[in-house]
């Protein structure tokens, strides 16, 4: 039998690791608890020693060790650039048939605002023939290794709500990130970086902190924020005037000290700090050096198109790759600034622009390095926008589609995805979804499906009930994605 | 062969009870195995089983019950199932519930594979037993009413131990676990550990040297402290203001305070006075019961005051979604939940949320029975409670009186040529241009009639007509809201509407609109204006040529708003009122031809853009007068006399018009400006509060299928589970006073005991339960039952003080025990459920802050007020929507307490983050206590810390005496007490490394103190040289700052000590 699903769960207790080590006679390893920063440091802290344990990887699942979940928060129009109606040319001006609307509510339109044709144009591309609007070049060039679902739909249509519901499950904060559900069950395979990093090169995020936050999970498991310049890591960099010798003398310092408290005061707790500590200073030499492009290869910098001490959308993909060669679980690249309200075209046209070569490059250089089976890419929004058109006078807007939950397009690549494939469809007005509706929920399962994660036993005991990531609704992993 | 199966079954079940017993009550083998001896307990051994496993479809819920079989009761266990039954009682193999777990063939084996669950083998030997003991189902423990147990004797062997009553229940356990008490701490540790545990800061040099001295006071045995000197300093902390501060964030986790609305805008909002009344509501040590229903009711209590109005804030506490998109009535249910939620964690210790979407799993509690409860929170509105403070309303007074004054003395500013006869002059201009006035506004008044509608109604609002013939709007609005007005029999020859739309107290911003949210208060905005003459069933519309208003503004878009824009048949364009709320304004509309016969009518106003913004307080007016019509405002009493004939006014009324006339005379505009200015109302400081509806217009409440604000099914009425005491609802009584009564009944099963739980965790680092959150059947088990008990009806019979509680518990030896772990307690209990030891706590993330602060002497210890912006890294809320700024406070603000600091629920401080504080976005009844890297990071290099421990730097520096003295007065700073030999030698050696780096300028001391400003340097060299008259010179001021940065090296390496923020 397995003790650790027998022991209490006291909170806040700052004992019983070695006892439990001991008692329980199990190697470190075998426990499987996920560390945020993992390796030599022991590899679980008291207050994990006496969490259940997370399940381990399910065989027939796969065998994806990392995602990086390029997250184009404000939602783009998968009518502009993933879901070519031409319905909607013949339908531009008029309103939509009531019957399709129902009695959807919409956040600025209302439901009988004229229908707005296709702003860009379509064309198909590589072996698969994948159908794609012309501002995303780049990643029509690699087709053959992208899937492309039309047929997501999720439950929200405001912004917050929406992208704390694609990332936690649930759409008021308070859950676990889904980042956060991967790291507590895999835990990390990097020695000095943090197994799950969020980074942004938008505006700020609708969701905040929420987006990836660990919720009920313990809060080691929260994503750690990586900026784009000035300290990577919020307290990274030391003090002015502490040059390295100084601060490796004070780290030895308190060591040594905390070491003759441990004897004294015999909690193995104290052995935990000793060695969050040598991580903290790990670190401060990993990030810098994650972040420092020299080593790159002016070909890598081409194809992405960065520069190397510029912050951008592609840079930080460049990084993202990085960090999966270090062994970071889980990435979250925020790019916000696709909530096209207005002018649909010139705002799809730059986000397009600093977001399409990053993504291509991202994937080609994963697949040349061998990493893409491996690494699961995900690219896309909240959720869609309206085949009708937003404006209003009054606020100043024109041309613009407002927020539409019903279906929408995400991309994925990698990670044992089967490349070259569009699945899904909706409706002639990209409104509903008429096959393979994939839930937001399903999204999820499939991508810790792709880790090799079981969604329905995924869960974590918090206020008498088993959560998941999934909710309590049937949701299922879309196996057809899967190569 | 069966006997073999038997044997080893029965060698399973040995080995297995002794296991689940130890596991599922926390304690190592020796007390189970004294647990082993009793009958298998349902409640603690039996119901994990079958609520995992079976009651997810033979529970209380209905809805998901299969086969008709429920297995949480008796009656529905044993119930007759045609000739046999699930349980048999004393009898294992006719119960079909171990049959079928035991069977094999899918289709019957339970629970079904398709459920993913397995019940393990020693699970069933469990259950085997447990039917064969006879099957005893047991209520569970927390739904009963606590009663007072007897206090056991001290067990032999610790004879004289102690005489309190909470070590005898303690001690009790440790005879059964085979487990002695550790020694005492030391005198110094205690005096830390209350100081940290009842005020949150830790004590100065001063103050540590001051206690330990006198708790050792008569050490006539080593090792024991003097009690009365013990409980001197317990009295003192417990009198001590900042113990409100420290025991009001605990209570701030659960009221998920925060100073921003949340979700993506996260405007700030105004709601740190309910903070604040917290911590002075702690400090007075206001019982509980007081205290919870001022938070729960306090617009209701009998003795409402301001302070109990403040209190409500507990459940404004909310989120607010202020995206242009969301439906307010959608995210008003979702706030409505939270508060259930949130009320059954902070009071009941119930997981109530879980039964928001279905009858709850566990909990008998049902899916109407939630929507009961949820009911009765519903009848509230959301109002903004001002706060003028004394010294303002007395500046208000002067100010009133000050503009009578001047509108007295405005005919004297009348002007004429000077001269003589001046007043006779004066009085006589004066008279002939009001004459001549009144003449005038008489001709050119339309005579509007005013007119209460025979009917108005808009869904969800309620109107209520005064008799001046105004409307009140009552309800809840959306972004969409049309009126319709009914009116009888206008007249023939009726040519213009009039809309007046009037501020009132009680509306947002003081109204006319009811925006109280995403758009400014007070606002509205009139889409659409449409009058409609009634032939038969038909509205036959009628057409208007021109509008006007008396003012015009438009708060978003930049769009020109006007009344006319309310006829052009487009609701986005129309008339608003911005930058002027809280006054009168009026429009007309003028028809294109008079009503040729008397008619009714219906009048429509639509109101709305993407947010809210209907209209609070209104008034209709006809007029038959021909235009082109002015929208002038007159002043409410003046122009009710127009219409009057000159010889029919009384001198009462003339003086009436005479003011009007004088307030609109270009004449005298300078005064009257003045005196406008005047009367203008100050902005004062706001809280949000809870307000009950009109009793006669309340919300109504229904069952939601699923949850879902979509669903609403059929309508219920407030009420409380039936597992519970019954709610009594009086006949007048408003449901959230009747709750919080019933809440505070004397045998409330949960809430006392959820509350002293609470209170022994923050004392003792776990609760006797350790789920503090939940009571429910799956929480954990108290580890001390009766202790529990007893300290609940204690609590009660006490008078519910808090403080005297908290005196109680300290003041036990329990309390005072040392937290060094013995191989000996680790081995036999390793979570520390029995208490032989104290336990270590990791301080929180706020008394992290404040403990570096208060060791460095910067602290900053003034109470209350607005949140402050203490320093962070940059960039540390750049991920926060529209990338909020963060500017920090200056010095001294910037120094104040944790429970100060401004909280951003998208993106909060972010060292509080990483000390594991919660976002303020939903309860948290318990905190994670962390151990990580950020942590270290963060200790190590964030500004706070660099910035203390250059200020400690300068502190120590600048003391007298020799660097050992120096060195004690850093330990007993930061740690409380002095520094062991071998420590001194360790960082002594560090001090001289840096000294002799710093000579030899390897370390730059100017960077190292650059939070030292020069001018503070200077203040001391003064002082040293007026006394040592050696002058100050260049050389003088780096040799200080290369001391200061030595020292401040030091400090930084003391502050980042496990020990530094860990309460042994």
């Amino acid at each position: 039998m397995n003790c650790e699903s027998h022991l209490p769960r006291p909170r806040g207790i700052q004992t019983t690791r070695r006892w439990f080590l001991e008692q329980c006679g199990i190697g470190l390893g075998k426990v499987g608890l996920a560390t945020l920063l993992a390796a030599d440091l022991p590899r679980i802290s008291t207050a994990q020693a006496l969490l259940p344990p997370p399940p381990i990887r399910q065989p027939g699942h796969g065998q994806a060790k990392a995602v990086i979940h390029l997250f184009m928060a404000g939602a783009p129009s998968h009518l502009e650039l993933f879901d070519y109606k031409p319905e909607l040319v013949k339908y531009d001006g008029k309103p939509l048939p009531p019957s399709i609307i129902g009695d959807q509510r919409y956040a600025f339109i209302r439901s009988d605002a004229a229908v707005m044709a296709p702003q860009f144009k379509f064309a198909r591309h590589g072996n698969c023939g994948m159908e794609l609007g012309e501002p995303l070049p780049q990643l029509a060039s690699i087709a053959d290794e992208l899937c492309l679902v039309r047929s997501v739909k999720t439950d929200q249509f405001n912004h917050a709500p929406a992208q704390i519901f694609f990332n936690t499950g649930f759409a008021q904060p308070g859950r676990a990130s889904i980042g956060s559900w991967v790291t507590y069950a895999l835990g990390s395979e990097s020695k000095d970086l943090p197994a799950f990093v969020v980074m942004s090169t938008g505006a700020g995020i609708s969701g905040g902190s929420a987006n990836w936050s660990s919720g009920f999970l313990p809060t080691k498991f929260t994503g750690v924020r990586l900026r784009n310049q000035g300290d990577l890591i919020l307290n990274l960099a030391n003090p002015a005037g502490i040059d390295a010798q100084l601060q490796r003398e004070s780290l030895d310092l308190v060591q040594s000290l905390n070491q003759q408290q441990r004897k004294l005061q015999g909690d193995p707790e104290i052995e935990t700090r000793i060695s969050s500590y040598e991580m903290a200073h790990r670190l401060q030499s990993s990030a810098p050096e994650l972040m420092d492009l020299k080593s790159e290869s002016a070909e890598t910098l081409q194809l992405y198109g960065c520069q190397p001490d510029q912050p951008s959308f592609a840079r930080a993909c460049l990084i993202a790759r990085r960090m999966v060669e270090r062994g970071v679980r889980f990435i979250n690249i925020y790019h916000e600034g696709w909530d096209a309200h207005s002018d649909v075209v010139g705002n799809h046209r730059g986000n397009c622009a600093a977001t399409d070569q990053g993504t291509a490059a991202l994937i080609k250089d994963l697949k040349q390095r061998g990493l893409l089976d491996s690494t699961l890419v995900i690219w896309g929004g909240e959720f869609g926008r309206t085949p009708m058109v937003e404006s209003n006078a009054s606020l100043g807007r024109s041309l613009g589609r407002d927020h539409h939950p019903q279906a929408y397009s995400m991309l994925l690549a990698g990670g044992g995805i089967q490349g070259g494939q569009t699945y899904g469809a909706t409706d002639e007005f990209g409104f509903h979804i008429t096959e393979k509706p994939v839930h937001v929920h399903d999204l999820q399962a499939t991508i810790l499906h792709c880790l090799g994660l079981d969604h329905r036993t995924l869960t974590f005991p918090f206020k008498g009930l088993d959560m998941r990531l999934t909710g309590v609704e049937e949701h299922h992993p879309v196996l057809e994605l899967l190569g | 062969m069966f006997i073999a199966r038997q044997s080893r079954a029965r060698a399973v079940l040995t080995w297995f009870i002794a296991w689940v017993l130890a596991g599922v009550c926390g304690t190592p083998m020796t007390v189970a195995q004294e647990e082993a001896g009793q009958a298998i307990s349902y409640t603690r051994h039996i119901r994990p089983i079958l609520a995992t496993n079976c009651f997810p479809c033979h529970g209380p819920d209905e809805n998901t019950r299969e086969a008709d079989l429920r297995l949480d009761t008796a009656a529905g266990a044993t119930k007759d199932l045609g000739g046999y039954m699930a349980i048999a009682p004393g009898d294992p193999d006719e119960s079909e519930l171990l049959k079928r777990i035991l069977e094999t063939d899918p289709d019957l084996k339970m629970p079904p594979p398709a459920s993913h669950k397995t019940i393990k083998p020693e699970q069933i030997a469990l259950l085997k037993s447990w039917i064969a003991q006879g099957a005893r189902y047991e209520q569970h423990w927390a739904f009963v009413p606590p009663t007072r147990p007897a206090i056991p004797e001290l067990p032999t062997g610790l004879n004289g131990w102690s005489d309190h009553p909470v070590d005898r229940f303690v001690a009790q356990k440790w005879k059964l676990a085979g487990l002695a008490p550790a020694p005492n701490a030391p005198a110094e540790v205690l005096v830390r550990r209350l100081y940290l545990d009842l005020i949150g800061l830790p004590p100065t040099s001063e103050e540590t040297r001051h206690w330990t001295e006198r708790l050792l006071a008569s050490p006539t045995v080593p090792q024991t402290v003097n009690q009365a000197a013990y409980l001197a300093l317990v009295d003192e902390l417990l009198a001590s203001p900042h113990y409100g501060e420290h025991w009001a964030r605990r209570w701030l986790d659960l009221a998920r305070y925060a100073d921003t609305n949340g979700y993506e805008k996260d405007r700030p909002r105004d709601i740190w006075p309910y903070r604040d009344w917290v911590i002075k509501a702690l400090n007075q040590d206001t019982p509980f019961d007081r205290f919870t229903k001022a938070q729960l009711a306090g617009d209701l209590l009998a003795d409402e005051q301001t302070d109990s109005r403040v209190a409500t804030g507990f459940h404004r506490n909310t989120m607010l979604n202020e995206e242009g998109g969301i439906d307010p009535l959608e995210y008003r249910y979702y706030a409505l939940n939270d508060r259930v939620a949130t009320t059954g964690t902070t009071w009941l210790g119930l997981t109530l949320g879980c039964a928001q979407c279905h009858t709850h799993k566990y909990d008998p509690i049902l899916h109407t029975e939630y929507f009961q409860l949820l009911a009765i929170f519903n009848n509230t509105e959301e109002p903004d409670l001002e706060l003028p403070s004394p010294e303002q309303l007395a500046e208000e007074r002067t100010r009133v009186a000050e503009a009578e004054k001047l509108l007295e003395q405005l005919p004297e500013f009348w002007p004429i040529e000077p001269g003589s006869d001046e007043i006779q002059r004066r009085q006589a201009a004066l008279t002939q241009a009001f004459n001549s006035w009144l003449e005038q506004q008489q001709q050119a008044y339309p005579d509007w009639q005013p007119l209460t509608p025979e009917s108005a109604t808009s869904p969800r609002l309620h109107f209520e007509s005064a008799a001046d013939h105004s409307i009140f709007v009552v309800g809840d609005i959306s972004k969409d809201d049309t009126y319709t007005l009914r009116f009888s029999q206008l007249p023939a020859g009726t040519r213009a509407v009039r809309l007046e739309v009037l501020p009132d107290d009680r509306l947002p911003g003081g109204g006319p609109g009811l925006t109280y949210f995403e758009g400014p208060k007070g606002d509205f905005f009139l889409g659409e204006f449409k009058l409609f003459a009634t032939q038969g069933t038909d509205l036959v519309p009628l057409k208007f040529t021109r509008a006007d208003q008396n003012y015009a503004n438009n708060h978003f878009g930049g769009q020109n708003v006007s009344a006319q824009l309310a006829l052009d048949n487009d609701p986005q364009t129309g008339w608003s009122c911005a930058g002027r709320f809280g006054e009168r304004h009026a429009a007309v509309f003028e028809l294109e031809s008079p009503l040729t016969a008397s008619s009714d009518c219906v009048l429509t106003m639509q109101f709305g853009r993407h947010y809210p913004c209907s209209l609070g307080k209104f008034r209709i007016s006809f007029t038959s007068a021909e235009g082109p019509l002015s929208a002038s405002v007159w002043s409410q009493p003046a122009e009710r006399l127009l219409s009057k004939a000159t010889d029919q006014l009384t001198a009462e009324e003339i003086e009436t018009l005479r003011r009007e006339f004088l307030l609109q005379a270009p004449e005298v505009k300078t005064q009257s400006d003045r005196i406008r200015e005047l009367q203008r109302k100050p902005a004062y400081q706001k809280t949000l509060v809870l307000r009950e509806r009109p009793r006669q217009f309340p919300r109504e409440t229904y069952r939601h299928h699923r949850g879902e604000y979509l669903s609403p099914r059929e309508q219920v009425q407030p009420g409380v589970p039936a597992f519970l005491p019954p709610l009594q609802l009086g006949n007048n009584q408003a449901s959230r006073l009747a709750f919080a009564d019933w809440l505070l009944e004397r045998d409330h099963p949960l809430t006392y005991r959820v509350l002293v739980n609470r209170q022994w965790s923050a004392l003792f680092g776990q609760g006797l339960v350790t789920t503090e959150g939940d009571f429910g059947l799956q929480g954990d088990p108290p580890s001390h039952p009766e202790l529990l008990d007893w300290l609940a009806v204690e609590f009660v019979e006490r008078g519910q003080s808090l403080k005297q509680l908290h005196r109680l518990l300290v003041t036990s030896r329990t309390y005072q025990l040392s937290s060094a772990v013995s191989a000996e307690h680790l081995r036999l209990d390793p979570a520390n459920r029995w208490l032989a030891r104290a336990n270590r706590k990791r301080l929180t993330a706020e008394q992290v802050r404040d403990l570096v602060l208060t060791a460095s002497g910067l602290l900053n210890r003034q109470m209350f007020g607005p949140p402050v912006f203490p320093p962070q890294p940059e960039g540390a809320t750049e991920t926060a929507y529209g990338g909020a700024g963060w500017n920090p406070s200056p010095a001294p603000d910037r120094y104040r307490r944790g429970i100060y600091t401004f909280m951003k629920r998208t993106a909060p401080y972010a060292m509080f983050t990483t000390f594991d504080a919660p976002s303020g976005e939903v309860c948290v009844a318990q905190r994670e206590s962390s151990n990580t890297p950020l942590q270290s990071l963060t200790l190590l290099n964030a500004p706070v810390v660099a910035e203390a421990a250059q200020h400690f730097g300068k502190l120590l520096q600048e003391m007298e005496g020799p660097d050992s003295e120096k060195l004690s007065s850093l330990y007993q700073r930061v740690l409380g007490r002095l520094p062991r030999p071998e420590e001194v030698e360790l960082v002594a050696g560090f001090l001289a490394d840096q000294r002799r780096r710093l000579q030899t300028g390897e370390l730059d001391a100017q960077q190292l103190t650059n939070q030292i400003p020069d001018s503070l340097l200077q203040d001391s060299e003064k002082e040293r040289a007026a006394t040592t008259g050696i002058e100050q010179d260049q050389g003088r001021a780096l040799s200080l700052r290369r001391e200061i940065s030595a020292w401040a090296l030091t400090a930084r390496t003391i502050l980042n000590l496990d020990e530094a923020i860990i309460r042994n």
